[in-house]
């Protein structure tokens, strides 16, 4: 898929783990594995606002658009 | 799952049991079935008409005893709470074809008793029905997966 999370850049700049990540944004570990390794089919607003807040960052510092070659 | 459904899904796959019991016992008992329907039909059935009830009994009850089981795995799965799952599809679609197969054993026995024909259309139509169920759960499958990638 061309869009790109880039959640683990932005949680070792931010020097959090995916356990605390997950625990403060409500969701699970699992789910956020998912996320992290590009396997999620898509975002909830919900979540994405969670993941800017608690990462103090901008959607745009997350999300990636890189087209297929 | 609710009180209800559970309770819904239990009295399923007791008519499972009661449906699979009813076809082990006319099975077991078929010699004497078809002799005492043969004596008393007033249906104007042929010399071998004994033997060819008896084939059809014997070759459509594989399929109803094959569906039958695939029904219980089935329940089985939805009472654990895998609905929407690849198995489930896949057994929809063997309960699918074995519809059809009883269908064309009926159709076949049609030719030696007419009321085989009407079994056959019912078959057939259950055969469809099951069918158009399982592209619903294929489809169901597809929409369970993407609300499972959504995070």
């Amino acid at each position: 898929m061309p869009i790109v999370v880039n959640l683990d850049v932005m949680m070792a700049k931010r020097k959090i783990s995916a356990g605390e990540l997950a625990a403060r944004i409500g969701i699970t570990p699992a789910n956020l594995s998912i996320l992290k390794n590009n396997k999620a089919r898509a975002v909830r607003f919900s979540t994405l606002e969670a993941l800017c807040r608690e990462l103090q960052c901008q959607p745009a510092d997350l999300l990636e658009y890189l087209p297929d070659e | 799952m609710n009180w209800s459904s559970k309770n819904s899904i239990r009295l399923s796959r007791l008519c499972v049991v009661l449906f699979g019991a009813a076809a082990l016992s006319i099975l077991a008992s078929a010699p004497w079935l078809v002799k005492a329907f043969v004596e008393f039909s007033r249906a104007a059935l042929k010399n071998q008409a004994e033997a060819l009830l008896l084939i059809t009994l014997y070759t459509g009850g594989i399929p109803a005893v094959y569906i039958l089981w695939q029904l219980w795995r089935l329940l089985e799965n939805i009472q654990s709470g895998k609905v929407f799952i690849p198995r489930n599809v896949q057994l929809l679609r063997r309960i699918s074809w074995g519809c059809a197969v009883g269908a064309v054993i009926c159709l076949i026995s049609g030719f030696y008793y007419l009321p085989f024909f009407v079994i056959a259309a019912c078959a057939a139509f259950m055969a469809l029905i099951v069918r158009v169920v399982k592209n619903v759960f294929q489809q169901a499958l597809l929409l369970q997966e993407d609300a499972d990638y959504t995070i």
